[in-house]
């Protein structure tokens, strides 16, 4: 392995200090001379037909400056998917409905929040009441309520930006649609034959699967602040956000500005997970308000807004057929996935694509069939949550293999083994495996939870009658980026005087650590100490477009445009040193500390000051800027099909082996992940201080989301919109975790290395489960595991 | 969520806190710790226009041990009891109550007092001004409808303060101060048994708690709490067991309180059970039979988290171990 | 109403006019501009608004402002020194157990209020004594390995 200098070393973190400090400045520390400050009235209906407003009360409210309605905004359409087949359907204010409870239906700016708050209070709505639906089963019948009358199309933002989606399909299985109420998105895709995949088979099982929704809990609430500059015509916001130059894209296409005309400034982001990725009503409103009154105006939500309104992960309910041979080899898998997306479409039609994209990579089945079904209901919109579809799909498919393998007399770790894949693997979809550490990931995984010794521990017997341990393994996969606007990632940086550098990126440190491992990257690459690199980035008009940080994309695709333009730096210093060192060739030089050196004789230097002196006196005044970047996915100039999952989806996939040990309290119960065991094959980590962060985060979560977490919903509304009775995992939950590296190299990575942030949030639940089974013999097919359904589970109550 | 306007007075004496008690009527709230009230006041379940706070008053700072004994004051904060040598030694149980309630950072503010007085709780009920508006109104927000049962009987918010049933076991007493003048009651008789108004002070009785006296229970009197709930830290109880228990030199119960908290509109004395315990020689298959006879005796009700099924079991393993524990060392058995 | 209160503020006496109505954390974030403390829920359940009350982490969503008249307050601002971090951030840092930042403050406040009481805190300690403060980011893991080497240095010395 190459001996690096920065790459692999467990460096702190660059913005640690800002945030320990508490300088570090967050969306909602944004604070702008005349600024006002807007709240929403919302809906208390989860369906409802708006008759009437009447704001002339809070209009003349003391310190109230505006106050929009739907009417004000009637023709602003959009949403995280926007295609042709799905268009837009999200307005800012209801318009003619409210959907679910929460739905905005105006806002209210004023001099403060309380004086918003005050003034809201004043506003009187009249509602018809319609009949609402909160389960996609139900909302799936034919005589359930419609919930979008009719789906307005316009031009797509994906068409928009003029990426080729591909010609017209030939004619498949997928036009057979069944006709379904409230669909607000379908995915089918079949590869083999799956009824002769059966026939084949020694044993067929079946089972069915369901998981609530849960929230995404980041510790700072979602904001936006806007300042519109009416001399210069530029928008300037602050957003809490994960990409900026999205945001930057749906706020010009609502607002009707171009993009040029809108800045996304930095600020630190108090954790995202998924949830500040779509365009939400509050920053469309402060950007269109500011507009309007020419003053700065910030809308920051109240925890109960962010819990009920912006995002929760979908609850889904996961219907697994395989066929397999009785030495475990999997034929033939029908899978069917049913997610309720609420009352707007979000991200549904991607949740059951993915659902797909974190299946099929894992195990090798000859014959498979896949049909999604996205469904618009009564509730709290759902959208992309770390690990996006991976959490629930790869729970359904880990539990239902654990309970073939123990059907069959099998190890469940010999089972996995038999069918997962490799490294130069293609998949149906013409992915290519350069990478692929699931079978070094389970030996390890398996290995340091002690699998052979602690399974069955209660079956042979143990000695404690009122606990109970056991252990569970599953796996999960997840992209590294891929084409999503927009569509790839760019770096630039630039040299200074004294031969440091600043690193203009426009990827955001989420809290997942980029602009260290991205400025590890660049010091690697260019030879110049950490201490040496500035970062500025998550800033649309200072730094070159980014995909922005989900899909797992910034280490890979971010990391790839930091690493050539750090490469593209330094050719142009070393072309500068030729003249002064006196070769004939860059390929004879070197760089390290700042420093230009003779590979053959290192002692032989000139300092990168001395280069850009040169460059600028000697040559043409170039100070040495250095660009490069990187596509989501350079096999391909299109996103895939979200219905026929046709198109390449990514261009490495990282892959993670998880192990847990659990103890239960069969007379209450509770359920304790005593320890939890990941080893993740995120190609060559980076730094591994940051990517045992990233773990540690994931299984925190994907624990909490097994045995705890749940939106409790009853007609739409959520019961438990606060910390308090939304139990996200505390300190004391905390289990001993053990991280293991699966040594691969990835060839499209930078210095080898993929995604780390996600994927490992997903299999931790199936590895739970198979614990739970393994320690007190029933399994629990709906998460979460409460201590209530241990109890009934084990006839004790 | 803002607080709504309020005027902050803050008195020197009990005498004139209750003065300004009497002047502003219906329309003030007395704070404590803050740490509920706060809350409560952010989500417009109460809308007080003056709010009196009691941190001026030196004497309701007090810990003292007299005449056999403990006095608190009833604005000691919850940690300030739980780390009291004085408390440790003579009341473990109550130490260990407060050291179980809420958060650490909750504890270093939340008052005694504050959690003598604590307002019931409904998942129906603690909920913002918004929530709230999507339903009808509920009793204890002013109405005649109870979701929790979607009846119109009554209200069923749930008494879920933890030191409450500890204090009851030990016997203890409390001071009401009003203009009329002082009286001591046992703290028992504070509690109405109504969910919308569970304490006389909530009941609107203009007076003020002064102080929690306790006597130190005698050299072979065991006392315990048992606290259940999921999270162990911010979560209120599911279930919460106080036991004290007082066994003879023949290991036969002379005295036993059993209390709970979570499980009702007050605390709730296990008293069935009580009697078939008393006079009786302690052993593990009484305990047994009479913990399962006293989660009887309770009627929880379903929350989103449980069934009443899961509750009364729960209820009746922690009354287990709280009887098993406070027979501990004294009975012969264990 | 209005009115003027006065207290110690990270070392410092502070006179700032307050409304009867307003938090602590209104006042520090609004009028003060000390935004290091944080809103995460503004109902005492996150932590993230943790500040020091004469050496006492608390909620300072739960504290009104005109009840700390006469008393000592800390804020993140007031934990480093000019030049170098406080050693609690120093290691929090090294030891990764920053990831967003945003529980940060709160849980650097708890870590020094619980250091002051007991500078030799068992693993099980330190998980009771953060236990109000929430992140969602890093599992705890490497805060409570942080919390865990500061109590070791601290032993050595």
């Amino acid at each position: 392995m190459a001996a690096y200098k920065y790459i692999g070393k467990d460096i702190p973190r660059v913005d640690g200090p800002v945030k320990a400090t508490g300088k570090a400045v967050y969306t909602v520390d944004v604070k702008l001379p005349g600024m006002l400050y807007g709240k929403f009235l919302r809906s208390p209906h989860p369906h409802a037909r708006i008759l009437k407003i009447d704001t002339a009360k809070a209009e003349k409210f003391p310190g109230v400056h505006d106050v929009l309605t739907g009417q004000d905004l009637h023709d602003v359409r959009y949403a995280f998917v926007d295609t042709p087949r799905y268009p837009a359907d999200e307005q800012p204010l209801a318009v003619d409905k409210v959907r679910y409870i929460g739905d905005e239906v105006a806002v209210v700016v004023a001099d403060s929040e309380a004086i918003a708050e005050k003034a809201l209070m004043l506003i009187e709505v009249e509602y018809e009441i319609l009949p609402a639906v909160f389960t996609a089963e139900k909302a799936m019948e034919p005589d359930a309520p419609v919930i979008h009358d009719e789906q307005v199309k316009g031009k797509s933002f994906w068409e928009d930006w003029g990426v080729a989606q591909g010609k017209k399909g030939r004619a498949t299985k997928y036009d057979d649609t069944p006709k379904v109420n409230n669909l607000s998105g379908r995915t089918f895709v079949s590869f083999g034959d799956v009824e002769q995949g059966f026939l084949k088979s020694d044993y067929i099982r079946e089972d069915s699967f369901s998981l609530k929704a849960t929230a995404h809990c980041q510790m700072e609430p979602h904001a936006a602040v806007a300042s519109y500059d009416h001399v210069t015509q530029k928008l300037n916001v602050w957003l809490s956000t994960m990409g900026v130059f999205l945001k930057r894209y749906f706020l010009s296409k609502t607002l009707n500005i171009p993009p040029s005309k809108i800045r996304v400034h930095h600020t630190y982001v108090g954790g995202a997970f998924g949830g500040k990725i779509d365009l939400f009503p509050y920053e469309f409103c402060a950007a269109y308000l500011s507009i309007k009154l020419g003053r700065p105006v910030k809308i920051e939500l109240d925890r109960e807004e962010v819990f009920m309104t912006t995002r929760q992960r979908h609850p889904l309910t996961v219907n697994i057929k395989s066929g397999v041979k009785k030495n475990g080899k999997i034929l033939a898998q029908d899978i069917k996935v049913i997610a309720d997306n609420g009352g707007y479409r979000g991200s549904g039609p991607v949740v059951i694509f993915l659902c797909h994209g974190f299946s099929f990579p894992i195990y090798d089945v000859p014959n498979y069939r896949y049909e999604g079904f996205s469904i618009y209901t009564n509730n709290s919109i759902r959208g992309p949550q770390r690990g996006h579809g991976a959490p629930q799909i790869r729970f359904s498919i880990d539990s239902h293999i654990d309970l073939i393998a123990r059907d069959l007399g099998l190890d469940p770790v010999q089972m996995m083994l038999k069918n997962v894949r490799h490294e130069g693997d293609v998949l149906p979809n013409g992915d290519r495996l350069d990478s692929c550490g699931l079978t070094e990931g389970l030996h390890g995984a398996a290995n340091a939870i002690g699998w052979n010794t602690k399974r069955n521990q209660s079956k042979n017997g143990s000695k404690n009658e009122r606990l109970k341990r056991g252990v569970g393994i599953s796996l999960c996969a997840m992209f590294s980026g891929a084409m999503y606007y927009p569509f790839a990632s760019a770096a630039i940086v630039k040299l200074h005087d004294d031969g440091s550098a600043t690193l203009f990126t426009g990827a955001q440190d989420i809290g997942q650590g980029s602009y260290t491992t991205l400025s590890q990257v660049l010091a690697e690459e260019l030879g110049v100490d950490l201490q040496d690199i500035h970062v500025v980035a998550g800033d649309t008009e200072l730094c070159p477009i980014d995909l922005g940080s989900f899909l797992s994309a910034t280490a890979l695709v971010t990391g790839n445009a930091v690493k050539l333009a750090a490469a593209d730096a330094k050719r142009q210093l070393l072309e500068c040193a030729l003249e002064i060192l006196e070769v004939d060739s860059i390929e004879k030089l070197d760089t390290e500390s700042k420093k230009i050196f003779l590979k053959k004789d290192p002692q032989k230097s000139i300092t990168f000051s001395q280069a850009i002196q040169a460059s600028v006196f000697k040559r043409n005044g170039d100070p040495i800027v250095g660009k490069g970047s990187y596509k989501g996915y350079p096999r391909t100039d299109r996103y895939p099909s979200l219905a026929k999952a046709k198109g390449l989806f990514t261009g490495a996939y990282g892959f993670a082996a998880q192990a847990a040990e659990v103890e239960i309290d069969t007379l209450t119960g509770e359920v304790r992940l005593v320890k939890a065991v990941t080893y993740h094959d995120c190609g060559y980590p980076l730094n591994k201080n940051i990517v045992e962060g990233q773990l540690h985060g994931c299984v925190s979560m994907g624990a909490g989301q097994t045995l705890s977490e749940e939106v409790f919903l009853e007609n739409g509304q959520m019961f438990n919109p606060s910390f308090l009775s939304y139990r996200l995992p505390l300190s004391l939950d905390t289990p001993e975790s053990v991280e293991g590296l699966v040594n691969t190299i990835e060839p499209s990575g930078p210095f080898g290395a993929k995604e780390v942030g996600e994927g490992a949030v997903a299999g931790i639940l199936g590895a739970i489960a198979n614990a739970v089974h393994d320690a007190i013999g029933v399994r629990i097919k709906e998460l979460p595991i409460t201590p209530e359904k241990i109890l009934r589970a084990l006839g004790k109550i | 969520m803002h607080l709504p306007d309020i005027v902050y007075l803050s008195p020197n004496k009990t005498t004139e806190a209750l003065e300004v008690i009497e002047d502003c009527g219906n329309s003030c709230s007395v704070i404590a710790g803050g740490t509920d009230l706060m809350v409560a006041l952010k989500q417009r379940l109460q809308t007080p226009k003056y709010l009196i706070g009691l941190e001026n008053i030196p004497e309701f700072k007090k810990i003292e041990e007299k005449d056999e004994s403990i006095r608190l004051g009833p604005m000691n904060t919850l940690d300030e009891i739980s780390s009291s040598d004085l408390i440790k030694t003579k009341l473990p149980a109550l130490s260990q109550a407060a050291r179980e309630v809420g958060s650490p950072l909750l504890r270093s503010q939340a008052t005694i007092g504050g959690n003598v007085c604590l307002n019931t709780r409904c998942r129906f009920y603690n909920q913002s001004q918004f929530w709230r508006s999507t339903r009808e109104k509920c009793y204890k927000a002013g109405g005649s409808y109870c979701h929790v049962t979607k009846q119109k009987e009554k209200c069923n918010a749930a008494f879920v303060a933890d030191l409450v049933p500890v204090l009851i076991a030990y016997g203890a007493n409390i001071k009401l101060a009003g203009l009329a003048g002082e009286k001591m009651l046992s703290l028992k008789e504070f509690y109405t048994g109504d969910s919308c108004f569970p304490n006389q002070i909530l009941n609107g009785d203009r007076v003020i708690l002064t102080e929690i006296d306790i006597p130190i229970p005698k050299n072979n009197i065991r006392s315990v709490y048992k606290k259940f709930r999921f999270r162990r830290s911010i979560d209120f109880p599911l279930v919460g067991v106080a036991v004290s228990l007082d066994l003879d030199e023949n290991n036969r119960c002379r005295d036993i309180n059993i209390l709970l908290t979570g499980v009702g509109s007050a605390p709730v004395e296990i008293k069935k059970a009580k009697k078939e315990l008393l006079g009786q020689r302690w052993d593990d298959e009484l305990v047994s039979s009479v913990a399962s006879l006293a989660s009887q005796e309770i009627r929880p009700l379903k929350t989103n988290l449980v069934s009443p099924r899961y509750t009364r079991e729960i209820a009746s393993l922690k009354i287990k171990e709280a009887l098993q524990e406070a027979g501990g060392k004294n009975g012969k058995n264990y | 109403m209005e009115r003027t209160i006065e207290f110690v503020l990270n070392g410092e006496t502070k006179k700032v006019t307050v409304n009867d109505n307003q938090t602590l954390l209104e006042v520090l974030r609004e009028k003060l501009d000390l935004t290091g403390t944080k809103k995460g829920c503004n109902q005492g359940e996150c932590g993230a608004c943790t500040v020091l009350l004469d050496g006492k982490p608390i909620n300072s969503c739960l504290t009104l402002a005109v009840r700390i008249e006469g008393r000592s307050i800390m804020t993140i601002e007031g934990v480093a020194g000019k030049e170098s971090l406080d050693p609690v951030q120093e290691t929090f840092n090294e030891k990764g157990a920053i990831q967003c930042g945003f529980c940060t403050p709160g849980m650097v406040l708890t870590t020094k209020a619980l250091l002051a009481e007991n500078s030799n805190p068992t693993s099980a300690e330190i998980k009771e004594a953060i236990s109000g403060n929430i992140c969602r980011c890093s599992g705890y893991i490497k805060i409570i390995e942080a919390i865990q080497s500061l109590a070791e240095e601290q032993e050595v010395m």
